[in-house]
């Protein structure tokens, strides 16, 4: 079971659309993932207990050093850009 | 019949006037809808119900905060003040709705027929020219609390279903034709990327979009230029929250200075230090807010993931509004800084402003409006006016952002609960909304209602021939725009 972490600004509008995309994609791909979304605070001081953290692009520098597999996003809602990115990263 | 009454009266007094309650059996029919399986439903009950109360708490804590400052701004100056931010909006107009015993459960009836109003103008899309369909459900929940006090504000005797039906068309009419002009902007930044924008400074975006490549340089860009480190931590809601509220509470409570405040606050202990009292007074904003924040996400992300559903079942061939946030990814970072900065320096000075020429109110910025909706802006003036456009938009939209919230603080009385909306559309569109609801009451909402819906229609005519390509076929526009400019497509300039 892949633990995932889908962070925003506030971590209520976009960090839910990238989860609810991610769900999708993940099924898809066959993988067990288990999605939290949430604050790009509190997603920080969580980054350590989870595998991976997905947000926007412009967010990604808020995880400098985490233990996480840190995954940029550019269009958050687009499907084929998170399957690419989730198989470059090696996720399974 | 007395068996039906009484039924009806037990509904009435458990249910459809206590909004937890309310929000918990729509969540658990709208499973049961769905055909989940029952356990999930009574989950999603008591997710939804539990989040409804601490969003409760929350609401109860962050006007309870605010009240001894706002009694010693009274007691001294004879002045009200409010916070522009849709969190301390959503409170005090909860406050507002509930001080006049009315029931906020109309708040979630309101959210339901507008999303079904908006379902209606994109299904008939053919006549209303309406692509867009708004599902991003934090925004829904606290433009509906805001638009709920507006119209309660407005028709004081008017009947709650009235209320609930005539508001519902109002602002599902407002969700659609606003979210409908960001098509072009936000596919035009994001290169087709099949979404709309969906949250509170929708005119906002068309107006810039319209208005950024006659005043700057998109080859000025502000890609090269270098930011200080230390405006990273903004990128955290607690943090920036906390350093606001301290700033702006700091300098009104120590104007107000330690005696007044050990008078009106009992909750300054005799032997507290006045710093310290300050500080602790300003992060209880940021305590609330988060709390809130958790309310509204618990019982929002049940709604959220519905209304994604339908909007992808329902509605092929049309375009999802959601967060503007989703739109950064498209810009350069610096550009969300930026604007956010320029946002805030235009805010200061309308604050300034306010306080030299006596207004009755004084507005405090809220982070939501200050950072997101000038972060938007920034991004979309950026790509069409370069650096120019990035600074001056946002520090427009910040003085409008002050002046508009705190007319809106002071004619609608939210001022009094210490909070307005304060985002962008809610500062200009929704405040001359409410006068004209105010002055020509019945007649004021059906001409509203007929401009706003006279909007696609002459967006429509503009480009009728790729109208609705644009939002379907993003490559196949581009291509339609080659041809006109005879050049091959890898070359062709969007505007």
């Amino acid at each position: 079971m892949l633990k995932v972490i889908a962070a925003c600004g506030s971590g209520m509008g976009s960090s839910q659309l990238i989860k609810m995309k991610l769900q999708k994609v993940f099924k898809k791909l066959g993988i067990e993932a288990d999605i939290y979304h949430t604050n790009v605070g509190d997603a920080k001081s969580q980054a350590n207990n989870y595998d991976v953290v997905f947000c926007s692009d412009s967010l990604v520098g808020n995880f400098g050093g985490a233990k996480a597999t840190v995954i940029g996003l550019k269009n958050l809602l687009s499907e084929a850009e998170m399957t690419e990115k989730i198989q470059a990263a090696g996720l399974k | 019949m007395e068996i039906l009454l009484s039924v009806w009266e037990f509904f009435q007094n458990n249910i459809l006037t206590k909004p937890q309650f309310f929000i918990g059996f729509i969540v658990f029919a709208g499973y049961a809808l769905l055909r989940k399986p029952i356990y999930e439903c009574v989950a999603g009950f008591i997710k939804a119900v539990v989040g409804y109360m601490i969003l409760n708490v929350a609401s109860g804590g962050l006007v309870g905060n605010f009240r001894p400052v706002l009694a010693g701004l009274k007691d001294r100056f004879d002045l009200s003040a409010a916070v522009i931010d849709p969190y301390f909006g959503q409170a005090a107009a909860q406050m507002s709705v509930e001080n006049v015993g009315r029931s906020f459960s109309m708040m979630m009836m309101v959210l339901l027929i507008a999303f079904t109003i908006n379902i209606l103008l994109v299904l008939f899309r053919k006549y209303t020219k309406v692509r867009t369909l708004f599902i991003t459900g934090h925004v829904m929940v606290q433009q509906s609390s805001t638009a709920l006090w507006l119209v309660i504000f407005c028709f004081p005797q008017l009947q709650d279903p009235n209320v609930v039906v005539m508001l519902g068309v109002l602002l599902g009419t407002y969700w659609a034709v606003a979210s409908n002009l960001t098509v072009e902007p936000v596919a035009k930044l994001t290169d087709g990327g099949g979404f709309a924008t969906g949250h509170q400074q929708m005119v906002g975006i068309f107006l810039v979009s319209k208005l950024a490549k006659k005043i700057g340089n998109p080859k000025n860009s502000l890609e090269n230029l270098k930011l200080p480190g230390f405006l990273s931590i903004f990128n955290e809601n607690v943090v920036a929250t906390g350093i606001l509220m301290f700033f702006f509470f700091g300098a009104i409570i120590s104007i107000l200075g330690p005696d007044l405040m050990h008078q009106i606050d009992k909750g300054f202990g005799k032997n507290q230090n006045f710093l310290f009292y300050i500080l602790e007074k300003s992060l209880n904003f940021a305590v609330y807010l988060t709390i809130l924040q958790l309310g509204v996400r618990m019982f929002v992300s049940e709604l959220t993931n519905s209304f994604q559903g339908i909007s992808e079942k329902i509605l092929p061939g049309s375009v999802p509004a959601v967060d503007c946030a989703a739109t950064y990814g498209f810009g350069h970072p610096n550009a969300v800084t930026f604007g956010f900065l320029f946002g805030a320096f235009g805010q200061f000075l309308a604050i300034i402003g306010l306080i030299v020429f006596q207004s009755p109110i004084l507005i405090i910025s809220g982070f939501v409006p200050l950072f997101f909706d000038n972060a938007t802006f920034a991004v979309f003036a950026n790509r069409l006016g370069g650096i120019r456009a990035a600074a001056i938009f946002p520090f427009l939209s910040g003085i409008i952002q002050v002046l508009g919230g705190g007319f809106a603080a002071y004619y609608f009385t939210t001022g009094n609960f210490g909070g307005w909306h304060g985002n962008f559309d809610w500062d200009t569109v929704w405040p001359i909304i409410g006068v004209i609801m105010n002055n020509f009451q019945f007649v004021g909402v059906a001409v509203v209602v007929l401009l706003l819906l006279a909007v696609p229609q002459l967006l429509y005519r503009s480009h009728k021939d790729t109208y609705f390509l644009i939002a379907e076929d993003y490559e196949k526009y581009k291509e339609i725009e080659a041809a006109k400019q005879g050049v091959p497509v890898e070359e062709v300039v969007i505007e």
